[in-house]
């Protein structure tokens, strides 16, 4: 079976009297426990397609199903716990939020999950000291986002994006601004993650070096998927 | 031990984001409910006091020489001594008058008692004991008994310069001497400063002093009606069989002062709507350009498993701490405003009611349900935009 399934996906935005068509008819089987890269150009529907699998965003047209549950049966509440569940977002741009310290922003997903399964707070706090600790970060606990460099930010929102337990992380060009060996590094947790723990990764990214470390390379050309 | 971060921990967090913008919301708002605090405790003596007044006047008609309306009005509504005086002999035609039930007369007398400057003018209000029912259920305790001749009643006010040794407690009234039994409640009425004695007495101070009044002369009648009678009709009847006199209804006592009241309360109600339309537009203005500046940090949080229901928690929590902070600076505010004026304001400062804890907190949660809720309508549209963006979109926003 598998984790997730795009049938016949089709995303456009109107713009004006223009329809733009970021995806085009892409279906994909992702099993679970997968490692995947998506290269292309900017503005080939990389993004859009991550949105669309992590439910930010839906489909014009077709069905994308998680564990075979229609992502378009959900409403807007099921989808949101959908995300809180099942998904962690790295995002392609600074993503912590500037009035709270690293571990608030890494605490930040965890609000949201219905309070019967939450952890207690001495848990979840251990848990996001123990992330910072994995990304090299664990003595910047108490700091503010801005009293970090970008790259620093990077590896933060790299952390949070595991404290729910995600099944699927969604990486949108993660090691953007980070050092090459940092990035690798990244890249070996990740793996690590993958393999220890069975979280499935679609991660996007322009790097045909670090895509080469995946177990699927897929290429977005004009909304179009092609295996390569 | 490590507490929980919470929605509410992070709304507040969002609030020392711009302080002085927050700051400027909280003193708009605390303008608003203090100018409403202040509205609301203004009308509600005003018009309690007038209301008691009237009720404990105990008669349904006030019947006075002609002309003397406005006069017996300044005595009984505002604090002004005034003398004017009819015949006796009214008292039987007014009898006569189908409706009639009780009636009760009384003659002012003005005399300057006082000590020093700071005592005012005060009334000798001479009341018949067999007929009265307007006196007596004004006293503080009951007398038990009728006055003898050289015994008094004093208003409130006259007990309190008593009480300072302003007024002899034994004195001298148009050369004779009085010695005080009783003490009435206070009616914000020129009866506070008024000195009550038995009409018994009139005979010796017409003749002691060179008080201008005959002894068949009276001031004012006070009537009940029978049960069931129209007001209305038996006043109309009055005047038109007894040309002399002038009435009065008891609801139409403070009926001047109340109009001119009214004028000031439109003048309150006005600049309520205005400062509500001002804050309501400055909280909209707000909480709208807060909105637009979190967009995205909204869209993260939506992509992270933020529901609709927790961007409108955060929000509201926020408004509603910055709605009670201004409310409740504005209650102690307009309350502060309200009590200090009482002191200076002449026409608060006679009231005979002042507002009682009951009536400050009823206004106080009116302030405070006002507050917030003009917070909670400003930032119903730019919230209700903000819950419904797409999450990818908001993400997009810059």
């Amino acid at each position: 079976m598998s984790q997730i399934k795009l049938q016949n996906i089709t995303k456009t935005y109107k713009i004006g009297e223009e329809t733009l068509v970021a995806v085009q008819d892409v279906s994909l089987d992702i099993q679970s426990g997968d490692f995947i890269s998506i290269i292309g150009h900017s503005g080939s529907g990389k993004t859009t397609l991550l949105s669309l699998i992590g439910g930010i965003t839906t489909p014009t047209t077709g069905k994308i199903y998680f564990d075979d549950i229609d992502l378009s049966a959900m409403g807007s509440d099921g989808l949101s716990e959908y995300r809180s569940r099942k998904i962690g977002f790295m995002f392609q741009f600074a993503s912590l939020l500037p009035m709270l310290t690293i571990k608030e922003n890494l605490l930040l997903p965890t609000m949201f999950v219905p309070d019967p399964e939450r952890t207690t707070a001495l848990k979840l706090a251990d848990k996001a000291a123990e992330l910072l600790s994995l990304v090299g970060l664990g003595d910047k606990i108490n700091a503010f986002p801005n009293q970090l460099s970008g790259g620093q930010q990077r590896r933060v929102a790299i952390a949070r994006s595991f404290m729910n337990d995600p099944k699927l992380i969604l990486a949108d060009e993660p090691t953007g601004d980070l050092d090459e060996d940092t990035e690798q590094d990244m890249i070996n947790f990740f793996k690590s993650m993958n393999r220890t723990e069975g979280i499935t990764f679609v991660m996007v990214t322009h790097n045909s070096e670090l895509a080469s470390q995946t177990q699927r390379r897929l290429r977005m050309h004009q909304g179009s998927l092609q295996t390569l | 031990m490590s507490e929980r971060f919470t929605l509410s921990s992070l709304a507040i967090r969002n609030l020392r984001r711009r302080p002085l913008r927050t700051a400027i919301l909280v003193a708009a708002l605390t303008l608003m409910v203090a100018s409403l605090i202040f509205a609301l405790s203004f009308v509600t003596r005003v018009n309690a006091s007038i209301q008691l007044t009237s009720e404990r006047l105990g008669a349904d008609l006030l019947i006075v020489p002609t002309g003397a309306r406005g006069a017996a009005e300044d005595i009984l509504v505002e604090s002004h001594a005034r003398s004017f005086y009819m015949d006796k002999s009214i008292i039987e035609r007014v009898r006569k008058v189908a409706g009639i039930d009780k009636l009760s007369h009384q003659t002012y007398l003005i005399s300057l008692i006082g000590m020093c400057c700071s005592v005012p003018e005060s009334m000798i209000v001479a009341f018949n004991q067999e007929t009265d029912f307007v006196v007596k259920p004004w006293l503080k305790n009951k007398l038990g008994r009728n006055l003898q001749k050289g015994e008094a009643i004093v208003g409130e006010e006259s007990a309190f310069n008593i009480s300072l040794g302003l007024v002899e407690t034994e004195t001298q009234l148009f050369g004779n001497p009085f010695k005080m039994v009783g003490v009435l409640d206070k009616t914000g009425s020129g009866l506070d400063t008024a000195i009550f004695i038995s009409d018994e007495n009139i005979e010796d101070i017409i003749k002691n002093s060179d008080a201008k009044i005959k002894a068949d002369q009276i001031s004012v009648i006070f009537a009940k009606i029978k049960k069931g009678a129209d007001a209305y009709k038996v006043m109309s009847e009055i005047e038109n069989n007894i040309v002399e006199v002038d009435v009065v209804m008891r609801k139409d006592i403070g009926k001047s002062l109340l109009s001119a009241l009214s004028d000031i309360r439109k003048i309150f109600y006005f600049t309520m709507i205005l400062s509500t339309i001002l804050s309501l537009f400055l909280v909209w203005a707000i909480f709208t350009a807060i909105a637009n500046e979190r967009i995205r940090e909204v869209g993260i949080m939506r992509a992270l498993g933020a529901k609709e229901g927790h961007v409108v928690k955060l929000f509201l929590f926020e408004v509603l701490v910055l709605g009670a902070i201004g409310s409740i600076a504005g209650i102690i505010a307009g309350t502060s405003v309200s009590v200090l004026l009482a002191k200076n304001f002449s026409i608060l400062k006679d009231l005979p009611v002042d507002l009682g804890l009951m009536s400050r907190m009823i206004i106080a949660a009116a302030g405070l349900l006002f507050g917030t809720g003009i917070c909670i309508f400003g930032a119903l549209s730019p919230l209700q935009r903000l819950k419904k963006l797409e999450p990818l979109i908001a993400i997009k926003q810059e």
